[in-house]
């Protein structure tokens, strides 16, 4: 799925900028679009996500430049032409009131189809979703899931360059949208279309995106590969945004033998993945901390992080349970299942040890910091 | 009663005896009625369209001229009408007053609003994001116009036979720049009055029923392209 490195961007925007009565509403510095990567736009509600995607999708106008298979996309004309070669799924599947088949078919006849060709792609984009017994229904005899399959079938249907999708599974409910992510990412493969998918869902983001950007206040903060993106996010803001809210505040040290650690106000270190000396705070994913009883025999972990500590407290998280820790002057939290939780005994105030890889940890320069 | 009833059967015997003076008043009523709404449609759904659809400086100001004419009095209109196409008037030369033409813009007049504020109101209904999906899909300006009007086709119908309704039932504005000459600019509306004035009431009762068969069979007719799908759905 994923673009090779040496692959011609398809879409390039520099400098682009959505101002709406005197406000920037999105800025983008530079950004490419690759055929066929999935580039997630990650970001809070209002972060500005779908206004860039309305921005490069020709549909929001916008200042900069913006550039599509190496033309520049300045004038309504050439925005229409953008418009003609891609093609946008919303949250809400906006479909016109007329038959499936007929919706499927309507961006081919508007980019110039003849009927026959319009009606054999249409019934193949609906053949691919796996809605073609809807061909002859009205949206409004649709489910939620199915009007969105339609929309998605039709855009398809026009074989796009560019993909838009703006927040596509938000309206669903968890099942479908489950399914509906695995066929996508099994219709990416065979295209080489590039995708932009705008979404507020972390699991989503990290399940669909080969590259993230993440957004905040208009702006892409951060951008690259996804695994990177979520593993280090360069500042404490995303890190509040993936939930790395176990922040430790301390000193870098980089000792001779190349290691790292974090050295708490309390002396404490805490070992952690290579950053500069200074000044910082790092983050540590619950998932990544594990809880023992006691402390583990050595041989036995690999984790070089070890402190005990003692239950403060015990919350349901989805599935799961976070269980925060207070160890050394530090909380920590971790996710468990309901059922280590129930082996290990744990019970606000009783004794736990909690571990971590190193690696777990992600320091953060602490200018990055938001202020608050 | 009797009164009643003799000028229904009366005015029975002049509708199916072949009377031709009734189904010719009829017919001019219904030429020049289609006429001023052919030419609303065409005027008012796309200003509507562009009142709706855009932002721009005096916006309120128009909605609220267009909403004031929805409710404009056909004298009124007869009396701007008339000032404008009289002898000393600034339309003057083109000699229409008393003629069908006159009756044609006094009842363009009355339908536009009509079509315009109904129009304008069911855009404005329409999700800003359709709007954007419609873009999406690659449609220039005229072929997205083309899809919004489709989704507002119910509302717009309704638009047209209010309209409709409007112009072929008013009396007042024809009657001011027509004249209700015989032969000439004599419609259903007037006729009924000046028939009704002189106590024929068989004639006027025979020129109400065909004005009630007119305007319920064009919206009969309208009403079921307006439905068209419901069944299927």
């Amino acid at each position: 799925m994923s673009a090779s490195a040496s692959a011609v961007p398809v879409l390039v925007a520099r400098d682009l900028e959505v101002v709406r009565a005197g406000r920037t509403l999105a800025h983008v510095d530079a950004l490419a679009l690759l055929p066929g990567d999935v580039h997630v736009l990650l970001g809070a509600n209002g972060a500005g996500k779908s206004t860039l995607l309305k921005a490069l999708n020709g549909v929001e106008e916008a200042h900069g430049t913006l550039e599509f298979e190496g033309r520049e996309v300045a004038t309504a004309a050439a925005r229409l032409a953008l418009r003609r070669r891609t093609a946008a799924v919303f949250q809400r599947p906006y479909l016109l009131a007329t038959s499936v088949h007929a919706n499927v078919a309507s961006g081919l006849r508007l980019r110039g189809a003849s009927r026959a060709e319009a009606r054999r792609r249409a019934a193949a984009a609906l053949d691919l979703l796996g809605i073609a017994h809807l061909a002859g229904r009205k949206p409004d005899r649709l489910s939620g899931g199915e009007a969105q399959r339609v929309s998605i079938a039709r855009a398809l249907a026009v074989d796009p360059a560019v993909l838009f999708l703006d927040e596509p599974l938000a309206a669903l409910d968890p099942p479908t949208r489950r399914v509906l992510v695995v066929e996508l990412l099994d219709i990416f493969a065979q295209r080489a279309m590039a995708v932009v998918w705008v979404t507020h869902d972390r699991d989503e983001a990290l399940a669909v995106g080969d590259r993230v950007s993440f957004l905040e206040n208009g702006r892409i903060v951060q951008t690259g590969a996804a695994l990177d993106v979520f593993a280090q996010p360069a500042s404490a803001s995303f890190a509040d945004f993936l939930g790395l809210d176990a922040y430790l505040e301390g000193e870098i040290v980089n000792a001779a033998d190349s290691s790292t650690v974090l050295r708490l106000a309390s002396g404490v270190e805490i070992a952690c993945r290579e950053a500069a000396d200074g000044p910082a705070v790092a983050c540590l994913p619950p998932e990544d901390v594990v809880l023992f009883a006691g402390p583990p025999a050595e041989h036995s972990t690999s984790l070089r992080n070890v402190l005990p500590g003692m239950v403060k407290s015990v919350s349901p998280s989805g599935r799961l349970l976070l269980v925060v820790v207070a160890a050394e002057c530090v909380d920590i939290a971790a996710l468990v299942t309901r059922a280590a939780a129930e082996e290990l005994g744990l019970e606000v105030g009783g004794s736990v040890v909690a571990a971590f890889k190193a690696s777990a940890v992600h320091p953060i320069a602490r200018h990055e910091r938001r202020l608050s | 009663m009797d009164l009643i009833w003799n000028g229904i059967v009366e005015a029975l015997r002049l509708l199916f005896g072949g009377d031709g003076s009734i189904y010719e008043i009829a017919w001019r009523s219904l030429w020049i009625s289609g006429v001023a709404l052919v030419i609303a449609v065409a005027v008012g759904v796309p200003l509507g369209a562009a009142i709706a659809l855009n932002e721009f400086g005096g916006r309120r100001v128009l909605v609220a001229a267009t909403n004031t004419g929805m409710a404009a009095p056909p004298v009124v209109v007869g009396l701007l009408v008339s000032l404008f196409l009289t002898r000393n008037g600034p339309l003057g030369d083109l000699r229409w007053l008393y003629t069908p033409w006159a009756m044609v813009i006094a009842q363009f007049i009355i339908a536009l609003p009509i079509v315009m504020g109904l129009s304008l109101a069911a855009l404005q209904q329409i999700d800003v994001g359709m709007r954007q999906q419609i873009a999406a899909l690659g449609a220039g300006r005229l072929q997205g116009f083309a899809l919004l009007l489709r989704e507002i086709k119910v509302a717009l119908l309704a638009a047209v036979m209010a309209a409709f309704g409007g112009v072929i039932s008013e009396v007042g504005a024809v009657m001011m720049v027509g004249g209700n000459i015989e032969g000439q600019t004599q419609v259903l509306t007037t006729a009924i009055v000046q028939e009704t004035r002189i106590g024929r009431w068989s004639v006027a009762i025979a020129l109400s029923i065909i004005l009630m068969i007119l305007a319920f069979g064009a919206n009969f007719a309208m009403t079921v392209v307006q439905q068209q799908g419901r069944r299927r759905a």
